[in-house]
């Protein structure tokens, strides 16, 4: 499970353009400066790189109201079928 | 009251100069920009073909922001010439002038670097496509960028019409303007297609030059593709005037039509007819005052057809025009060849400087104008005309003024 997340953690720092410190559970999505193109790139790849599936609708967002990395990468472990 | 339409920008990307200023030294100095390159794909296919590809821009691309470095590179050579454009035009894009300001930005194929290696990916090594792989592929992925990034809410779509492209662009932007549709507008193209699947598919049609872009020498064998874009902010003229804007010259006429005959072979009738559509309205005294820069592809019935259109055109006075092929210095940009080659026109009207045809090594009876052959020519020229004629036989020609 951590090396799970640690690999989450590491496929959402490629795509984090805007991040300057260190990327934890308590980093704000808003300081990724990431838009809604990084959001299906970093499913394609989770999807990808670590043989999941995340059953997603680009055009029901349910990332939408997220606030922290941790919040993301709690949503992605409850969407994925692993 | 008629509303006339000028350019007050200019903003390119070419093989042979990435900025006007490196593109107009580029095209004075005669130098082609054409070599030879290999292209390869899964490791296992390859060519080798003489091609102008746009090099050392990786930079100003990651300077275009992430939003464009996750567009396919079409889109992203276009809003690097935007950029260049809309800097020298002075306009800021407010809330008022962005619902004024039409974007209308083609390309003759769009993402297709992008489509090959989804499909390389996807038969060769067994990998889904990208999930942005529409987004990147569609053709209106530059003036969706461009009217996103300025906030452009005017008329915005992509024109398509092969190696017509961009003069279809900037030809109907005018008239957009001219409609009282818009009063600002970016027009150009944009393309990128060097890439192993399309010069595979462009080698199996036979057209490809062997070793360069030759237009109206004897010794002509072929086209050669390249990459690029050329973009161009358009205003209306009292707009222009109003906000005291350095014009650049004037859009004088716009002529489309279609030959209705072949998908290859060009029309003599077609050329000359959309020639004369845009000198309609024109008062020309002095036709050693003309330049033409022309089609000239290169390929073997391109530049006898052209220049017999051209011919029947001016008449007699024909030997007094300037012509002019820089394709044979930055290749053959597809879609984007009517943006940067009305850019090569305007600047060649407003330097007085013709720009050559370089690699002119041997004179062809049927290709018997004056084409500046090697070496630019001082002139003053007062209309300067931008010709494209597309496979499909669609034409499109614009004739540029001094103001």
């Amino acid at each position: 499970m951590a090396d799970f997340e640690a690999s989450l953690l590491e496929i959402i720092k490629e795509h984090a353009v805007g991040l300057t410190g260190e990327l934890t559970r308590d980093t704000q999505i808003a300081d990724l400066g990431i838009d809604s193109f990084s959001v299906v790139e970093i499913i394609y790849e989770v999807e990808e790189k670590l043989g999941v599936e995340v059953p997603f609708n680009a055009n029901e967002n349910p990332f939408g109201d997220m606030a922290s990395v941790g919040d993301l990468i709690d949503a992605l472990n409850k969407l994925i079928k692993k | 009251m008629t509303r006339n339409v000028v350019v007050t920008g200019l903003g390119v990307v070419a093989p042979n100069g990435a900025s006007i200023q490196d593109f107009w030294s580029g095209l004075t100095s005669g130098k082609s920009a054409i070599l030879k390159r290999e292209y390869s794909a899964a490791d296992k296919y390859s060519l080798t073909v003489p091609v102008a590809p746009v090099d050392g821009v990786e930079d100003r691309i990651k300077g275009l922001g992430v939003q464009l470095m996750r567009a396919d590179r079409f889109s992203q050579l276009a809003v690097m010439a935007a950029e260049e454009a809309i800097e020298q035009s002075g306009l800021e894009f407010g809330e008022a002038l962005g619902a004024r300001t039409a974007c209308i930005i083609g390309t003759g194929i769009g993402g297709q670097i992008t489509f090959d290696e989804g499909y390389v990916n996807m038969l060769c090594r067994e990998r889904r496509p990208h999930p942005l792989t529409i987004l990147k592929v569609i053709p209106n992925a530059p003036a969706s960028q461009l009217s996103i990034r300025h906030g452009l809410r005017g008329p915005a779509f992509a024109v398509s019409s092969a190696c017509a492209t961009g003069a279809h662009a900037i030809g109907v932007c005018s008239d957009l303007i001219k409609s009282g549709a818009a009063d600002v507008g970016l027009a150009g193209a944009s393309e990128a297609i060097l890439c192993y699947g399309a010069l595979e598919s462009w080698r199996a049609m036979h057209i490809l030059a062997d070793e360069t872009c030759r237009p109206f020498s004897k010794n002509r064998n072929g086209l050669v593709i390249g990459e690029g874009a050329g973009v161009l902010v358009l205003e209306e003229e009292s707009h222009a005037k109003a906000r005291g804007a350095d014009i650049l010259c004037r859009i004088a006429g716009f002529g489309m039509n279609a030959d209705g005959k072949d998908m290859i072979n060009p029309a003599v009738e077609g050329a000359s007819g959309a020639m004369s559509l845009a000198l309609e309205k024109m008062k020309i005294d002095d036709r050693s005052r003309v330049y033409v820069n022309a089609h000239g592809t290169g390929t073997l019935l391109n530049d006898p057809t052209e220049t017999k259109a051209i011919r029947s055109v001016f008449g007699a006075d024909a030997d007094k025009l300037a012509v002019s092929s820089t394709k044979s210095m930055h290749g053959h940009l597809l879609g984007a060849a009517g943006g940067v080659e009305c850019i090569a026109s305007i600047l060649a009207l407003k330097n007085g400087v013709v720009p050559p045809t370089a690699n002119y090594d041997e004179p062809d009876p049927e290709c018997d104008l004056n084409y500046t052959p090697n070496n630019a020519e001082e002139r003053d020229i007062s209309v300067a005309l931008s010709n494209s004629f597309a496979f499909g036989g669609l034409n499109a020609v614009i004739a540029f003024e001094k103001v």
